[in-house]
């Protein structure tokens, strides 16, 4: 099946082109899971038919194995000129130098400026403080909320929760179980969307993936935990995913969702009541925002044979950035593209709440072996909130495990 | 000519031949060609894999063959990990129950439409549609069965009165591990009735009319003709079903992905956790050494336990 579904995808216009092209071109492949609908696919067809030389050799391939196909692929010598890869996986492939190093290209560069990138975007393309990449699009999440709701729970749409205490209080009056309603929805699944949900909770009270013991974060599990404890989230909160704990709250039987941008369109579609999204509550009023931050970053692999014109590909993905929103409804990685209305009024105003909050997006990481130091933040939320564990002793174990990653 | 030769000038090689075309040498080659395509395609992966068990692997070493050797550590870092034992436990849960399951309803299915009724072979077909069900397809539909706030199970439970409030099959630590025993039966129960119902046709019927006549009822004579003579269909019924259990991967990936908290965890399913979300590939081989060696004895104790039995 994967086979097949590999071969489907190279099969594609793009390589049809390719192939017909002059002798002299030079083809250069790019890696993406962006399909018809999407930016890559589209900015890379686009490049290949500017008559520049350089043929692009497209390749979908899917969320699930982008690392393991590049990394199959780089060890037997096979790896693509170009990829886009989740942005906690970067370092992964940065630091063992599967990687270009950009940094002078992208100095050198009149298309890409590393001043203009949104700083967690740039970070996690950066490892020992020089570029590896260049951010692809981003995300991030804030707090939905459905404002009808509020006002029939005597609360002002106006004033959505800005801590975390006016949040699970908010949830205790929007929670109506009688009616299926929870009073909040989010994620504290045991894949990396646990961690991308968590860890900006810990990175608000001054914590961070390498210290997520302290006093802060085990306040804020308390607080999920208190939010299972006391039915303001399903249960199924700890199994579900971001797309499906949203659909509940899609379908109105959740008042309050943590997610992102991602899901705008759905929500335009689909709710049938008012709706707005707010900043994510911040630990206690002043104190320090973050947020997660989300989508895939571009590369060049260290050990292609055109750089050169490998690098002119992102330049040109780059310059077309402004379309990355009105097209694709994806957000780009940086402060200095003007983004368009749709006309959809509740989209535009939560697309400015997302764009503020994009400014405390945080990388996770970066790290080269992000996968177990997410696992060990997995564990610790997970064995919380099935009451398995203290959050203190669940997030000093997750220490131990990072400490011994780190070290 | 070359025949010729051979007939006349090379005895030898005329015996060889002839062998080859008739013979000892017939058997061999009959024999060894599947061997070769056995060790070809499962034993060097199998070799592989416990040969990776014993190195550091890394992600980019992934395309080599000699990689640092480490000894036990694995092993040993993999014994010391808190969710060692209660993995384990799980899998041995898991297969124990699901086979226990599995094959209990399998036989009384079997046993049911054994009896011949009007349109029993029709019904019996039927129940091979879960069968042919792929995997994650089941495990989508039992996951809306199971959800918590909105599943078919919990909407039939609490209609009936059985429980007051929504049990959560997926994410209670509870009820995790149970809610893919109980998919995993459902897709399993088809398969078992299946290749019992053939052995049960196997069974000669005058076995019974014998016996009938000497006075022997009904559970008399399932236990004295019914599973003595089936015992080779159960031998092999059991050992597939712990081979399917074992790779049963599409259920846990659907439903509770292992959790909450490890709690629905089993090998399998672990050691593709290990290799594919945390690349740690050599940790993720280790896993699957162990299972290769339960897998092992099971087969051995299975082919023990059917050597000496009387073919009819």
């Amino acid at each position: 099946m994967k086979r097949l579904h590999i071969l489907g995808g190279s099969v594609t216009a793009l390589a049809l082109l390719a192939s017909s092209a002059f002798a002299e071109d030079v083809t250069i492949s790019v890696w993406s899971l962006d399909k018809e609908t999407q930016p890559a696919y589209n900015l890379a067809k686009e490049f290949n038919d500017l008559d520049n030389g350089i043929k692009v050799d497209y390749r979908i391939v899917q969320f699930d194995d982008v690392v393991t196909e590049a990394m199959r692929a780089f060890a037997t010598g096979q790896a693509p000129d170009i990829i886009a890869v989740d942005n906690p996986e970067h370092a992964l492939f940065a630091a063992r130098g599967a990687f270009l190093d950009l940094t002078d290209r992208i100095a050198a560069s009149d298309a890409i400026d590393a001043e203009n990138y949104f700083p967690g975007p740039l970070n996690s393309v950066t490892w020992d403080s020089k570029h590896f990449g260049v951010p692809k699009a981003t995300n991030t999440i804030a707090l939905y909320y459905n404002t009808d709701m509020f006002e029939a729970a005597g609360l002002d749409p106006e004033d959505p929760p800005e801590t975390w205490d006016e949040l699970v209080e908010a949830a205790r009056k929007l929670n109506r179980p009688e009616d299926n309603v929870y009073g909040i929805a989010f994620s504290a699944k045991a894949s990396e969307e646990g961690t991308f949900q968590f860890l900006p909770w810990v990175q608000m009270t001054g914590g961070g993936y390498d210290k997520i013991n302290g006093d802060g974060a085990v306040r804020a599990l308390e607080i999920w935990k208190t939010l299972l404890d006391e039915g303001l989230a399903s249960p199924d909160t700890l199994t579900r995913g971001q797309w499906d704990s949203t659909g509940t709250f899609n379908s109105g039987n959740a008042a309050m969702v943590i997610s992102g941008p991602w899901e705008l369109n759905r929500m335009v579609e689909e709710a049938d009541f008012n709706w707005r999204v707010a900043l994510l509550p911040v630990p206690e009023e002043g104190a320090p925002r973050a947020s997660a931050m989300g989508d895939f970053n571009w590369a060049i692999f260290a050990n292609t044979e055109h750089p050169d014109e490998a690098f002119q590909a992102l330049e040109y993905f780059a310059s077309q950035d402004e379309r990355l929103f009105p097209d694709f409804g994806q957000l780009p990685a940086r402060g200095d593209v003007e983004l368009p209305p749709t006309g959809v009024a509740p989209k535009d105003a939560a697309l400015k709440v997302f764009l503020e909050q994009l400014k405390y997006a945080k990388a996770r990481g970066p790290h080269p072996e992000w996968p177990k130091i997410s696992k060990a933040i997995q564990d610790a939320i997970q064995l919380t909130l099935t009451g398995q564990k203290t959050a203190q002793a669940a997030l000093d174990d997750a220490q131990e495990r990072i400490d011994a990653v780190l070290n | 000519m070359l025949s010729r030769r051979l007939r006349n000038g090379y005895p030898k090689m005329k015996r060889l031949l002839s062998s080859v075309t008739d013979g000892k040498g017939f058997d061999i080659l009959l024999v060894g060609l599947p061997l070769l395509f056995l060790l070809a395609f499962s034993g060097l992966p199998l070799l592989y894999n416990v040969l990776m068990s014993f190195q550091e692997v890394d992600i980019f070493s992934l395309g080599r063959l000699i990689r640092p050797f480490v000894g036990l550590d694995n092993y040993r870092e993999l014994f010391a990990a808190p969710e060692f034992w209660p993995i384990m436990w799980n899998t041995v849960l898991f297969v124990v129950c699901s086979i226990a399951g599995q094959f209990t309803l399998g036989l009384a299915l079997a046993l049911f439409f054994d009896t011949g009724f009007r349109g029993s072979s029709f019904l019996r077909g039927l129940f091979l549609v879960s069968w042919v069900m792929p995997g994650l397809v089941v495990g989508a539909i039992w996951n809306w069965i199971l959800s918590g706030d909105f599943g078919v199970l919990n909407y039939l439970l609490t209609s009936t009165g059985l429980i007051s409030e929504n049990i959560f099959w997926r994410s209670d630590v509870d009820y995790s591990l149970w809610a893919v025993v109980l998919a995993n039966i459902w897709l399993g129960t088809s398969f078992n009735m299946i290749l019992l119902s053939v052995g049960l046709a196997g069974i000669p019927k005058d076995l019974y009319e014998a016996s009938e006549l000497d006075g022997a009822n009904v559970l008399q004579r399932f236990f004295t003709i019914t599973l003595p003579m089936m015992r080779s269909t159960i031998g092999a019924v059991v050992s597939l079903g712990l081979i399917f259990t074992l790779q049963q991967f599409d259920l846990f990936a659907a439903i509770t992905s292992g959790g909450p908290a490890n709690s629905s965890n089993v090998a399998q399913y672990w050691a593709w956790e290990l290799s594919f979300r945390q690349y740690d590939f050599a940790k993720g081989a280790t896993v699957s050494t162990l299972m290769i060696i339960t897998v092992m004895i099971a087969a051995v104790l299975y082919v023990r336990s059917t050597r000496h039995e009387v073919r009819i």
